[in-house]
């Protein structure tokens, strides 16, 4: 099979995964050297595909060929998808040409599990050495790792690469026994714990060999089970606390072909991901728990985003002014981002803040009017009922078209 | 009306604020000459002569913010710094600010700035000569909005090595020659030729990877729009194949991920024996064959 019918097709296998990060690397350069490539921390996203998603680095299995039969994943040995193989040296070959012409950063390598969990890692394994060793290839590696691996291969995966992850895929036990048998939660968490203390052993060792210096990061299926947002969200919280993971991603479980009737014919909302994201970004920047966004169980409003929620369930909070309020709550404020209230802050150490000055920092202010007051500001919508606000900033969807089939 | 050309170079204008501040000239009595066009309005005030008594303090981080912001094109682009800097060396600080009504336009412009530089980080397409040809082994054509090339073309030293590289532009143009790189205010004749009548005869892997790392089933051209801008699709390769993407995704693609390439194909189903039992972990050392586990299924 040629190189190119084997990129069709384990591109095509590899599209299911969301994350395509290259930030978080240290700074290396081939300024004046053999070799090639750079890193400095922060991302490049070289493309975007016409699903709004960016390329920022060639993800790609190393083969779709899979002992396991997980029913979400288009991969699963009972699917009837074509398959193929490549050798390690023809992924060096495309990550190098690749990254040359500047259309990714580097690569993001996975592979279905071929012969033994330990032989498909070895393998992942030797595609980052080649291409660190041989190649002297300076660019993002994220490699995935296969949780059921040896923990010496896991160690040398980090030697290797910028980024290890071990996606959990479903949050729960019972979910991953019904949906991914292969699986168990005990060894992902294992792998996961091997990674973290791998990390945190070089941490204060800065001569010591770089272990995954852009941490782990984990993907999470959302509605290919019934699990609720709720569980999702405290799943999330747990490992950024337990293994200092970097992201959880989330990727809306995408119907495939063949489907078996354990998972859903449809795709959830669109929607739901996207809140379940901003709801992660509340978690890790600011400092927001899971129960403060979600009581008990159940899942995140779809019409409004989580932040407008939260500072609706709590009017007793607003509304803020802006010239006295701590950083930390006017980051609350529905409509204030960080950087936002970054600006906020600077500006009142120089003078009081007036409505105006906020309407110029490009917040959404329909959504922060009723919750701020400035010097010459005081919100009318401050005695308005929470339930009349929830009608009057809630997204109304556009009107669509019924599908053909239902 | 003080009538200034500075020719589009910073540390020109930075000479002639620096005179005008220290006479304290008004902001509203001076203009600069925007890039081919005449100042309808100028009448030509005497310039005062020798530099003045008014000894202007300005923050450090004053002059990184104006540079920044002299890469913006567009209208009043050295005359709005020139107010700036009035307004803070009279110690008004949040003429920097975004809160402000000038210091949001700067602030606007620098966002600007730096997205654009994103932009070559980014979008730029390197394409390989034929080897053994002296020069830059490799090129690339693209039209930044703002004057952004220099500064931030010195990113592709740390990524390219020892590569000799080229970029052109309508405007200005960078070559790296191994060892230093040179800029050229107006891009030489022969570097956009390079640049544009190279052959690409491997182009195709690229497209093909990008074709089917696309989620037709998530089709979502807006938010794709807002962060690849039209502008830049012609100079892309892959920017031929979006429209048909999109129409393809529409036209029925939606139901599932898969390109429809892969849908035609032939498919294979993996069997093994005991499936069960090798994929627990206390079994998964066991090697097998691929032979044995990759048997082929009759096909639907």
């Amino acid at each position: 099979m040629q190189i190119i019918d084997k990129l069709s097709i384990l591109a095509d296998a590899a599209k299911y995964d969301a994350s395509c990060a290259s930030s978080g690397a240290p700074k290396r350069s081939s300024e004046g050297k053999s070799g090639l490539g750079s890193t400095d921390g922060m991302g490049i996203c070289h493309s975007y595909t016409p699903d709004g998603r960016c390329v920022s680095l060639l993800k790609i299995l190393l083969t779709n060929f899979c002992l396991y039969d997980c029913q979400y994943c288009v991969n699963r040995r009972s699917s009837d998808v074509p398959r193929a193989r490549f050798t390690p040296e023809e992924v060096v070959t495309l990550t190098m040409d690749f990254y040359r012409r500047n259309c990714v950063s580097g690569l993001f390598l996975s592979s279905g599990i071929i012969r033994s969990a330990d032989y498909t890692m070895e393998q992942l394994v030797r595609v980052a050495k080649l291409l660190r060793e041989e190649h002297e290839f300076r660019g993002y590696i994220h490699l995935k790792t296969i949780p059921e691996a040896d923990p010496a291969l896991i160690e040398e995966a980090g030697r290797y690469a910028d980024r290890l992850s071990v996606n959990i895929e479903l949050p729960t036990d019972a979910s991953l026994q019904t949906l991914a048998p292969e699986k168990d939660i005990t060894s992902i968490k294992q792998a996961m714990n091997t990674i973290y203390t791998g990390v945190q052993t070089v941490l204060n060792e800065p001569r010591s060999a770089k272990f995954a210096p852009a941490g782990q990061s984990t993907q999470l299926i959302v509605g290919a089970d019934d699990t609720d947002d709720s569980t999702i969200l405290h799943s999330a919280q747990s490992l950024y606390g337990n293994f200092s993971l970097r992201r959880v991603y989330y990727s809306a479980f995408s119907p495939i072909p063949d489907s078996p009737k354990s998972v859903p014919l449809a795709a959830p909302p669109l929607m739901r991901e996207h809140r379940l994201y901003q709801a992660d970004f509340l978690l890790r920047s600011y400092g927001y728990r899971a129960d403060e966004l979600l009581k008990g169980p159940g899942n995140l409003a779809l019409d409004i985003d989580p932040k407008l929620a939260w500072a609706l369930d709590n009017r007793e909070v607003f509304p803020l002014d802006l010239n006295r309020a701590d950083a930390s709550l006017i980051a609350r404020i529905p409509g204030i981002g960080l950087r936002t209230t970054e600006r906020l802050v600077e500006l009142r150490r120089q003078r009081r803040i007036r409505y105006e000055d906020v309407a110029r920092m490009r917040c959404v202010l329909t959504k922060a009017k009723p919750f701020i007051i400035t010097s010459d500001y005081h919100p009318q919508q401050a005695e308005v009922t929470s339930h009349m606000l929830y009608q009057q900033l809630r997204d109304r969807p556009m009107p669509q078209q019924m599908g053909l089939w239902g | 009306m003080i009538s200034l050309d500075c020719d589009d170079l910073f540390d020109t204008w930075r000479q002639q604020a620096r005179w005008l501040l220290s006479h304290e000239v008004d902001p509203s009595l001076v203009s600069w000459a925007a890039e081919g066009v005449g100042d309808l309005f100028a009448s030509d005030d005497p310039v005062p002569e020798g530099q003045g008594p008014f000894q202007a303090r300005i923050p450090r981080a004053l002059l990184d913010t104006l540079e920044q912001a002299a890469r913006y094109r567009g209208e009043q682009r050295w005359s709005l710094l020139y107010e700036v800097l009035w307004r803070v060396s009279h110690g008004d600080r949040t003429a920097m600010m975004a809160g402000d009504k000038l210091g949001s336009e700067l602030q606007r412009r620098i966002k600007q700035v730096s997205r654009e530089a994103h932009h070559l980080h980014a979008f730029v397409r390197f394409i390989e000569r034929p080897k053994d040809l002296p020069g830059p082994q490799y090129v690339a054509w693209h039209e930044p909005a703002h004057d952004i090339l220099h500064s931030a073309s010195e990113h592709f030293i740390g990524r390219m090595g020892q590569h000799r590289w080229l970029i052109a532009t309508p405007r200005d143009g960078v070559y790296y020659d191994g060892e230093q790189l040179i800029h050229e205010r107006q891009c030489p004749i022969e570097w956009q030729q390079l640049a544009q009548n190279v052959d690409d005869p491997h182009g195709d892997l690229w497209l093909t990877y990008y074709s089917h790392i696309f989620n037709p089933a998530r089709l979502n051209p807006k938010v794709m729009q807002g962060h690849l801008p039209v502008r830049f699709w012609k100079n892309l390769p892959e920017g031929e194949l979006i429209p048909g993407l999109i129409t393809q995704a529409r036209m029925g693609k939606q139901q599932n991920g898969q390109a429809s390439g892969i849908a035609d194909r032939t498919g294979k189903r993996i069997t093994s024996k005991n499936q069960k039992q090798t994929l627990t972990p206390a079994l998964s050392q066991r090697e097998r064959e691929p032979a044995e586990v990759f048997s082929r299924t009759a096909s639907t």
